[in-house]
């Protein structure tokens, strides 16, 4: 004769089912301890500056989610610290991620200040997961410099080929955009080893000492739309500049850059470009290369090139709406999850599950399906 | 079959007093509902186990982070004593563990009766 009660399963947080389906998680961040990040610059003179008592990144932002959060600035590790690749595999288990794609999360490495200090974390932080990660078995995205052009070039010469490194990482942020042509050396590289580029928010905000800078005093005006805002002017930037005229087989993935604006931009690309067409001539690419037009619609390239991480994914309550967005948002062909963790903005695998939204083909494509056809596995 | 209760029929044992750490909770199915008991150190609480923004299991609230020695809190969420409230693990919202109340959106999940009888918590559904 049983007992009423049952204890449940302390190792599960997400539903059953997320345990029977093969789940990639597109952004899981690791944060090396900064004393053993820094032991891995080569540079003996680099590393000296940048372990000074300011450390590696010195410069902050305006903005910060500590004022947001009831624990402050321990937001950035809600969940925990993962250092090494057994902490990440602990962390996944009760969360039902099969796949995760680490990173070294120094997402605000792009507002610090020397080129050369910042390349010599980048160099460093990459060899530290290739000796700690990529080498353990774990697929990683290697960093890739924003800044520098060519140093990016040589960064994914060196490290693009290695085994587990899955996709390249960098940010979209308020300063140049993807389309400038300077990237065009850094997409042939990615193009030429196979990865996707994936940029990520960068803690570089709005401009600041700007008007409207000035004026943002929350977090939700600064993460939740500041981010999104960026992302889709790089998306629009790249699209109308004609970068995947000229790198057709390039992928982007966008992270926390928000997700549900896509039929705004499908629309209202494709109605503005048709109607005013006649610039296009004169953006760099389309002129050298001759060119009049765009080769597909705008709409065209951001259901082809583009892909977005669903965290936080902000579903509507109801099935009917939610459903709705996911047809117009072309889940199925550009969602890609992604958990966030160890932030707290933590996304478990659970509106896939608790949400009757998805069909089970959606439901497969944004869990593994789409990130499988781009990332190098 | 309910065990049998000496604080009444309507409460089911869910745990020894001593099962329950301070600061800490459990999470049991009682009569198919997810409950939450935890142990606030003056006290003992149960609510509804699954938060209401995305389904975290509130018992795991107070659990020790990975690498917690290089973080600046050790757990994930945690039960405040002094305001008798739980913060989910996941993303740190705070609910009223008297109440069932999240102050900053006015949502509500289930609270339950707690009785301790002879060394045991008792939880009525």
């Amino acid at each position: 004769m049983g007992s009423s009660t049952e204890q449940l399963d302390p190792e599960a947080e997400v539903p059953e089912q997320a345990f029977e389906d093969y789940i990639i998680d597109l952004d899981f961040h690791v944060n090396p301890m900064t004393d053993e990040l820094m032991s891995y610059v080569e540079d003996d003179v680099i590393r000296d500056k940048l372990t000074t008592e300011f450390g590696p990144t010195p410069v902050v932002g305006k903005w910060d989610a500590a004022y947001a959060i009831k624990e402050g600035t321990e937001g950035l590790y809600t969940q925990g610290r993962a250092e090494y690749a057994e902490d990440v595999r602990e962390a996944c288990k009760k969360f039902a991620i099969d796949e995760p794609i680490v990173n070294p999360g120094i997402n605000n490495l792009n507002q610090q200040h020397h080129p050369l200090l910042k390349n010599g974390v980048t160099q460093a932080a990459n060899d530290y997961m290739l000796d700690n990660f990529a080498d353990e078995g774990m697929y990683t995205s290697m960093m890739v410099p924003k800044w520098d052009p060519e140093y990016a070039v040589e960064e994914i010469e060196r490290v693009g080929s290695e085994d587990n490194i899955a996709a390249a990482y960098s940010w979209f942020d308020p300063k140049v955009p993807w389309g400038a042509e300077q990237f065009d050396p850094v997409f042939e590289a990615l193009v030429e080893h196979d990865l996707p580029l994936l940029l990520h928010g960068s803690l570089a905000y709005w401009p600041q000492h700007t008007h409207i800078g000035d004026e943002m005093m929350t977090w939700t005006e600064v993460l939740g739309f500041d981010w999104p805002i960026h992302g889709m002017v790089n998306v629009v930037n790249m699209i109308m500049r004609g970068v995947f005229d000229r790198f057709p087989d390039l992928n982007v993935v966008l992270q926390e850059a928000g997700h549900w604006w896509v039929p705004f931009l499908r629309y209202r690309m494709d109605e503005f470009y048709e109607m005013h067409p006649e610039d296009v001539k004169i953006t760099p690419r389309k002129h050298e290369a001759g060119e009049r037009y765009l080769d597909r619609t705008p709409s065209e390239y951001l259901r082809d090139n583009f892909y977005l991480c669903t965290q936080p994914f902000a579903m509507p309550r109801n099935a009917g709406e939610a459903e709705g967005m996911l047809n117009l948002s072309l889940a199925e062909d550009m969602f890609i999850y992604s958990s966030d963790w160890p932030h707290q903005t933590l996304d478990p695998p659970t509106w896939f599950y608790t949400s009757r939204a998805f069909d089970d083909d959606t439901r497969q494509a944004i869990l593994h399906e789409n990130a499988e056809d781009i990332l190098r596995l | 079959m309910s065990t049998e209760s000496p604080v009444g029929d309507n409460f089911t044992k869910v745990a020894a007093a001593d099962e329950i750490e301070q600061g800490t909770g459990i999470a049991v199915d009682v009569k198919g509902i997810e409950v939450a008991v935890f142990n606030t150190g003056d006290d003992f609480y149960a609510i509804l186990n699954r938060c209401a923004h995305q389904q975290a299991p509130l018992y795991k609230a107070g659990e020790e982070k990975i690498n917690a020695e290089d973080t600046w809190t050790d757990t994930r969420g945690g039960v405040d004593a002094e305001n008798a409230t739980v913060s989910c693990p996941w993303h740190l919202w705070e609910w009223d563990l008297e109440t069932g109340e999240h102050e900053v959106t006015g949502k509500c999940i289930s609270t339950f009766d707690v009785e301790v009888a002879d060394g045991d918590v008792y939880v009525s559904i």
